[in-house]
């Protein structure tokens, strides 16, 4: 390793040090290292990269994508159609704290899909935080199970996480070879996690009592929006599946869907605008601006050469690999500086770049982010939301429940790539 | 402070999602699914500058909070009385 190569890591070290314990900011921290990145490799004597080279450190399709997917949510969840889920998943149980439990469980996986985690983890709070005050019942492990399932959620699709994207759009995957790959295997990640949620919980999951008389329908302000919030979201879905033959990127798809929903909502875009996410996407910038300068360096190819050394050509050993890593590694680290890592070092080497190394990173990358408090923002808010009920839960408590099911999520997900890859051949 | 405190105030720090969403996001839950419920910002009124401290004890008054929801049934069943009757 020459001294450049260690002055970059140091860079990317430092980035991961700082976005992992929240010095600063996660958009503070990637830009820090951006910054430090741009200096060292534009700078003489180094010269790592021309400044021509350094404006495609970013990608833009991924920057394109994810600002048109969080517009059409936004626009969506402005509608009142998310909380309407949320609503009538707790209608249909009926009072039954079993039911109640399990369509709970789903609605989080299933908002999840569409909505960032942070998003989907402030409505289904909202809405447990309610009903468990409503029929006096013990919050925990609604909340802890909804976390674990709204990190699930939105596992086999391109646009269900920021990482999927990331991974997606790197090893040129299309929307519908992410769902051929993954759907069966997070539908069945869904059941498994239930059931041992449902084991974990059950003796404090309450009575059965009566629900409050509510109809779903009222909390609906604007019927009209509703209504176009969800043809928006099937044209999407319909476009990403149908356009990508024809060559069309999925950031175009969600871009022209973004400007239909603005169209559409009749609500100012600047309050729109506002509401994005702007911390992930600078977040993402700059760590793409380290990683880029790392890549530079040769030293991301040299890591793929020593890794393709170790795993030689077994695919089995490199989709394990890429799988169990990632999965660990998400559960400290934020899992999109995971995915953005991970993604060039297995496009450097022929033996990983294959359908089950990618899917194994997909799979790694969104498993890991429930394990404990610390592993994600997602995990951080259901602790925050317990905290404004008057309930503290306690480090041992919550990380019992998140690595119980991030190992058995990890140990299926192994088992089914290699029965769905072929890998054991 | 104890490391524990430092922990917790360090894990605290890392939640995105400001209170006042959160608020937000559980109000509409709650006017949903609970008993609808409104909340009023009222200044104290002129000429009653001097009975300050009173006037903010009265948001916490037990006694208070009932008179005023029998001002809102009277308001209500008048309203209802009026639309009938026009």
């Amino acid at each position: 390793m020459d001294e450049v190569q260690i002055i970059f890591i140091l860079i990317y070290l430092l980035t991961i040090l700082l976005s992992a314990t929240k010095i600063v900011p996660l958009s503070i921290a990637a830009m820090i290292g951006a910054l430090l990145t741009a200096f060292f490799g534009l700078i003489p004597p180094y010269n790592v990269f021309s400044y021509a080279e350094a404006m495609g450190f970013i990608n833009i399709r991924l920057i394109f994508l994810l600002l048109g997917v969080m517009i059409v949510v936004e626009v969506a969840e402005r509608s009142g159609l998310f909380r309407f889920g949320a609503l009538y998943a707790v209608k249909v149980s009926g009072g039954n704290p079993g039911v109640l439990f399990v369509s709970i469980c789903v609605i989080s996986a299933a908002v999840s899909v569409f909505l960032s985690d942070p998003t989907a983890m402030l409505l289904i709070a909202a809405a447990m935080a309610t009903i468990t005050k409503l029929l006096r019942y013990d919050p925990v492990p609604y909340f802890i199970s909804a976390m674990i399932m709204i990190n699930l959620g939105g596992t086999s699709t391109l646009i269900g996480s920021v990482s999927n994207m990331i991974i997606g759009l790197e090893a040129g995957i299309s929307f519908t070879a992410f769902i051929g790959y993954l759907a069966i295997c997070e539908i069945a990640l869904w059941g498994i996690t239930i059931f041992v949620l449902y084991m974990i919980f059950k003796s404090r999951l309450g009575e059965k009592k009566e629900l409050p008389d509510y109809n779903p329908w009222e909390s609906v302000e604007d019927k009209k929006l509703f209504y176009r919030s969800i043809l928006i979201l099937v044209l999407m879905v319909c476009l990403f599946l149908t356009l990508e033959n024809l060559g069309v990127g999925p950031e175009a798809v969600a871009l022209g869907c973004a400007v239909l929903a603005l169209a559409l909502s009749g609500s100012d875009p600047t309050e729109i605008f506002k509401k994005l996410d702007w911390e992930t996407i600078f977040f993402i910038a700059g760590f793409m601006f380290v990683v880029g300068g790392l890549e530079s360096t040769e030293l991301l190819k040299d890591l793929s050469t020593q890794l393709f050394q170790t795993v030689g050509q077994s695919q089995l050993g490199a989709t394990m690999s890429t799988l169990w890593f990632s999965g660990l590694a998400s559960t400290a680290v934020s899992n999109i500086a995971i995915a953005l890592t991970f993604s060039p070092i297995i496009s450097g080497v022929s033996v990983l770049n294959s359908a089950a190394v990618w899917s194994a990173l997909v799979l790694g990358t969104n498993l890991g982010g429930a394990t404990t408090p610390l592993s994600g923002a997602v995990a951080m808010m259901a602790i925050g939301a317990l905290k404004r009920e008057g309930i503290s839960v306690s480090f041992s408590e919550f990380t019992k429940v998140g690595l119980i099911t991030s190992l058995i999520q990890l140990g299926f997900a192994s088992f089914y790539l290699i029965v769905r890859f072929n890998l054991w051949v | 402070m104890g490391v524990n405190n430092l922990v917790k105030k360090w894990l605290e720090s890392r939640d995105r999602k400001p209170e006042s969403e959160y608020e937000e996001a559980k109000r509409k839950f709650e006017m949903a699914m609970g008993k609808p419920f409104i909340t009023l910002s009222l200044e104290i009124p002129t000429g009653f500058e001097k009975f300050s401290n009173e006037f903010l004890k009265l948001e916490k008054d037990y006694q208070f909070h009932e008179e005023v929801k029998d001002l809102i049934k009277k308001h209500l069943l008048l309203d209802s009385r009026h639309k009938k009757g026009s």
